[in-house]
């Protein structure tokens, strides 16, 4: 039982990584139906910054902010918000980018073309992460204290690590801070009708170029701060990062309904526990196996996903 | 219209006669075209007659010379022989994606599937479970495992990818273009997997009657592979075309390429070409014109299939070993990279795709990476950035030329980037001209009923 | 008004609804045909009759519901409920609750062949394969046959070629036969869409607003012509049109729709002066007027 419950928290704050880069998936698909291949390979690179911010000269890095164990909270929060944002801005910007270069001039090509150029810029991104971070893993050594924080409560069976806590407190307020966006502000309404009509959104004056550039913007940032939390959390990165993230976060957002950002985050902790399941019931060989497969029966069978409608809802 | 006699009669003399004469006017055929267009025709000869003599040359003096005198970046026959498989490969997905216009992304899978094919039926792998038959095959007395005559080992290999191009297909090709290659590539990612993990199989099932028991089976080689894995040969003259067999090898493959053509080549040209570029052009109407779509698309996703069936097993028998190494997502899109750079919906383009592209990978950037890496040590190695290469290749490509350098006429008019404008204004359609979708404008079919639209705004312009 | 039918046979009664005709004279028997897309409910309740070697004419206001009933004639949507039946065979009919249809290609391989609205016709093929692709549906050989290149394969992608060319040369394109369809001029585009879809043997043709976007000679030459395919082949049309001049000339029934519910049938003259007809085209007081 306690290992049941050990792998649903192991499994939910992984979800929750493959929450902020499903977000990615669906508000690029819900505004301009394409799948942005690439994604998964900017949350990679997104990790391989905030490695080589945080992780020491002599491990590799830049040690700019070589946030070590030991430090005092304070200070800590401080360098992990600037790294935050940091990583948040830099791929923003690089989305931001991909899309004005790679797709915006496809923008009415059939929708092969786009999808073809996403994976050319997906080759692109992988082969500079690895010629950034070598063929192999690179690692550094946990920040946080591993103590289990449910000891003082009796509790040795399960553990819960401050990273773990970590991930919450990073990814939830973001979660929020994007509701409130598309939900209330007018560029989010705009970002709603864009995904609708976009012909209609443009004569009813929303710059629609604009807001699709917003859209890459907010993934790219997302993505950024997945990136941070992969480093925080998971302590490695890897140039092949992109691809597992991608087909994970992928299938949560298709499993919840792609376009819907609340599917896309149930989606993601979906299939989170189901990755801490099968790699610990199953066999880590398998997992990627049963997550493509849950990928093949969604679309086949339920293509609108678990919770259906578009970003924006079709009467 | 070409090609086809006004008097046929009927049985295998007619069929027979009508190759003899074909072949017969081929002379003919030539000579016409030689006073239309001489330098093309000439040029044309050179390329045909340079590239079936190239590799008896290259062993004979080219190599050496290479070796001893100064280095070239020449293909050598291991490489002359993978362009060969992948030019089949490149034919197969060319029909597809190329005629059919539905974008595969796990075709790998399938050539994963006919290598192992091979291996099962080709090699000392099934000896383990005390399976021991020789039929026409090219062992020695008391061989072990299952050894079978390479023809058999290809038909095999067809029907084998043919069903599971179908299995595939059946609940998955009525879906929108994007989610169609999204799910190809889930297979094409799944079937490497299953080729890697099946190397130890335990199952313990008992149903009624039904008892399976396996402990620890190696079932698939997993990393290891199986080996060794005989090659084709040929009885008469004794001939084997392996990978120590040098030119012999890549004459061979250079034959399974010429069926691949003329196959291609049939199909385009007859009801199955006429009926897939209509799917292609306007799903809805071919459909209202009587096509069946559903086993049209199914047909070319399984004939495609097919093709990389037979270069699988080619390629095991001649390396003779395979593992689940050789089998990876990239392959796919290397595949993919050759049929649209050389030339979306034609053959020739596949082609030309397949040679060009084995040969930078194999190389010319091995190659390359060598020679700076003896000028300039320091310089960052280009083999290391082949997929930075081919990524940039395919942005490039998708922005300025979509359609390939040797496209179909029928492709380029429909992707070349003035063509992608024109198509809509010159036809009517209202909303847009989706090469992709298979509904009528505004209209989104994604999956089960997809023939109800749901609200009235997509039942217009039908 | 006189009705012209295939040669030798009866003259078509002008009642026709509701099993008031022997069943042979009668091609398309719609019964209760409703629609509904979500809360909308496009076509509501359609009794619709298509008397063999008629030609009948679908008319009504915009947003009406002809072409969603068009559409459903020949597959594509299934109908909420209702029934179907081409010359006997069913197309729709209801299986409990819900209604099942078959699918588009075996409908016209019973025989209904149409054109559309917006002209959708296989831009970067030429106007003779564009007609092939129709003549595909009555083909025999299969794919095997197309790799081999049989005897009897030749022989059919012969026997194709002529056929198709002759009908290119009854809608005057067999000059223009390798032409792409994308690049013949928009009245040449309206006649290949019909020789396509004659290509596939039909014996009842759906015209979709086949007049649009023409002058009235070309009208005129389009409307001699239904006229011939109805005493040549034999043909029975069904007409969606706007043009009442076409209408009125052509038609045997005309058929009124509006807001999906037919609100009048019958022969042109009668629908004509249907004071409900003009209410509908025209407005409530036109129609209190007359």
């Amino acid at each position: 039982m306690d290992q049941i419950i050990q792998t649903l928290i192991i499994g939910l704050a992984n979800g929750l990584i493959y929450a902020l880069v499903a977000l990615g998936y669906t508000l690029v698909y819900g505004i301009i139906e394409l799948i942005n291949f690439a994604h998964g390979d900017v949350f990679m690179l997104g990790s391989m910054l905030a490695f080589v911010l945080i992780a020491p000269p002599s491990n590799g890095g830049w040690g700019i902010f070589s946030i070590e164990s030991g430090t005092p909270l304070p200070l800590l929060t401080i360098q992990i918000l600037i790294v935050l944002a940091i990583c948040m801005a830099s791929m923003a910007t690089l989305n931001w980018f991909i899309e004005r270069v790679a797709y915006r001039p496809l923008r009415h090509a059939p929708k092969l073309a786009p999808l073809i150029t996403a994976i050319g810029v997906s080759f692109i991104l992988q082969n500079v992460g690895l010629i950034l971070g070598g063929a192999y893993q690179r690692t550094v050594d946990s920040v946080f204290p591993t103590d289990n924080l449910l000891a003082p409560f009796g509790i040795t069976n399960i553990v819960l690590t401050a990273s773990q806590v970590l991930v919450a407190v990073v990814t939830i307020p973001i979660l929020v801070a994007l509701s409130w966006f598309v939900g209330k502000t007018r560029q989010g309404r705009a970002m709603r009708a864009t995904a609708q009509d976009p012909d209609t959104a443009g004569l009813m004056g929303v710059d629609v170029n604009r807001t699709i550039a917003i859209t890459f913007i907010i993934g790219g940032a997302l993505a950024g701060a997945a990136g941070l939390v992969q480093i925080l959390y998971n302590n490695y990165t890897v140039y092949t990062l992109g691809v597992r993230f991608g087909l994970n976060s992928f299938t949560a957002a298709v499993l919840g309904g792609i376009g819907n950002l609340q599917g896309a985050v149930l989606g993601a902790l979906v299939i989170g526990e189901i990755n801490a399941i099968s790699d610990r019931y199953v066999s880590p060989n398998w997992t990627q196996a049963i997550v493509f497969g849950i990928l093949i029966a969604v679309l086949v069978f339920k293509p609108t996903g678990l919770l259906g409608q578009q970003l924006a809802d079709r009467a | 219209m070409s090609g086809t006699t006004k008097v046929i009669g009927t049985g295998p003399g007619a069929w027979f006669g009508f190759i003899g004469s074909t072949l017969a006017s081929y002379p003919g055929r030539y000579r016409a075209a030689y006073h239309r267009r001489r330098t093309r025709t000439i040029l044309l000869t050179i390329l045909l007659i340079g590239s079936l003599i190239y590799p008896v040359i290259h062993s004979v003096f080219l190599a050496g010379f290479s070796r001893n005198v100064v280095p070239l970046p020449l293909p050598d026959d291991t490489v002359m022989t993978f362009m060969t498989i992948f030019a089949i490969m490149s034919i197969g997905l060319n029909i597809v994606a190329g005629y059919a216009g539905l974008l595969d992304l796990g075709y790998v899978a399938f050539y994963a599937i006919g290598a192992y094919v091979a291996a099962f039926l080709a090699s000392p792998h099934f000896g383990q479970f005390g399976i021991d038959i020789v039929f026409l095959g090219h062992v020695g007395p008391g061989a072990v495992g299952i050894h079978l005559p390479f023809w058999i080992v290809a038909i095999v290999a067809i029907l084998v990818v043919a069903t599971f191009g179908a299995l595939l297909g059946a609940p998955t090709l009525r879906l929108r273009g994007d989610y169609l290659a999204i799910v190809t590539l889930g297979f094409g990612e799944i079937v490497p997997l299953f080729f890697k993990n099946l190397s130890s199989v335990t199952i313990n099932f008992a149903l009624g009657p039904l008892a399976i028991s396996l402990s620890n089976v190696n079932l698939t080689g997993g990393v290891q592979g199986i080996n060794p894995i005989d090659p084709p040969f040929l009885p008469i003259l004794d001939v084997v075309f392996d990978a120590r067999s040098g030119p012999l090898a890549v004459y061979f493959g250079m034959f399974l390429v010429l069926i691949a053509i003329v196959v291609a080549r049939n199909l385009d040209l007859s009801r199955m070409g006429r009926a897939w570029g209509a799917i292609r052009e306007d799903e809805t109407a071919a459909e209202m014109m009587g096509v069946n779509t559903v086993r049209t698309k199914l047909l070319a996703f399984a004939l495609g299939a097919s093709f990389a069936g037979v270069a699988g097993a080619f390629q095991a028998s001649y390396l003779g070993a395979t593992t689940s190494d050789f089998f990876e997502f990239s392959t796919s899109i290397l595949v993919l990279i050759m049929v649209i750079l050389g030339g979306i919906g034609n053959v020739w383009g596949a082609l030309a795709g397949a040679v060009m592209l084995v040969y930078v990978d194999e190389t010319l950037l091995p190659y390359v990476s060598q020679r700076i890496g003896d000028i300039a040590p320091a310089l960052p190695n280009p083999s290391q950035y082949n997929f930075l290469i081919y990524g940039v290749l395919l942005v490039v490509m998708m922005r300025f030329r979509p359609q390939g350098f040797l496209p179909s006429r029928q492709r380029e008019a429909e992707l070349s980037v003035h063509g992608l404008a024109d198509a809509d204004a010159q036809m009517g359609i209202v909303g847009e001209f989706d090469n992709v979708g298979v509904a009528p404008p505004g209209q989104d079919e994604t999956g089960s009923d997809s023939r109800t639209p749901e609200t009235p705004d997509e039942a217009r312009d039908l | 008004m006189t009705v012209q039918s295939t040669p030798g046979a009866t003259p078509l009664p002008s009642n026709l609804l509701t099993g008031s005709v022997p069943d042979e004279s009668i091609l398309v028997r719609s019964r209760g045909v409703t629609k509904r897309f979500g809360g909308l409910t496009a076509v509501n309740n359609v009794d619709f009759d298509i008397p063999r070697g008629a030609i009948v004419s679908l008319i009504g206001p915009n947003g009406a519901g002809k072409t969603t009933f068009f559409n459903m004639i020949t597959g594509y949507y299934v109908p909420t409920s209702g029934t179907i039946t081409f010359d006997d065979t069913p197309i729709v009919r209801m299986a409990g609750k819900k209604a099942k249809s078959l699918k588009p290609h075996e409908v016209t391989k019973l025989g209904i062949g149409r054109t559309f609205q917006n002209i959708r016709l296989f831009g970067t093929m030429s106007a003779l394969d564009n007609v092939r692709v129709g003549a595909n549906v009555h083909l025999t050989s299969h794919w095997w046959d197309s790799i081999l290149r049989t005897p009897s394969m030749l022989r059919e992608e012969q026997a194709t070629i002529d056929s198709s060319m002759e009908l290119l040369k009854l809608v005057d394109l067999d000059t223009r036969a390798d032409t792409w369809a994308r690049n013949l001029p928009y009245g040449d585009q309206r006649r290949l869409e019909i020789a396509r879809a004659l290509a596939t043997r039909p014996k009842l043709l759906l015209l979709d607003e086949p007049t649009a976007g023409m002058n009235s000679s070309e009208t005129r030459s389009l409307t001699d012509f239904i006229r011939r395919l109805r005493a040549e082949f034999g043909l029975s049309v069904l007409l969606i049109e706007h043009d009442m001049r076409v209408v009125m000339g052509i038609s045997d029934r005309v058929t009124v729709l509006d807001h999906g519910e037919v609100i009048a049938e019958g022969t042109p003259a009668e629908v004509r002066a249907n004071p409900r007809v003009i209410e509908a085209y025209l407005g409530r007081e036109a129609g209190e007027e007359s």
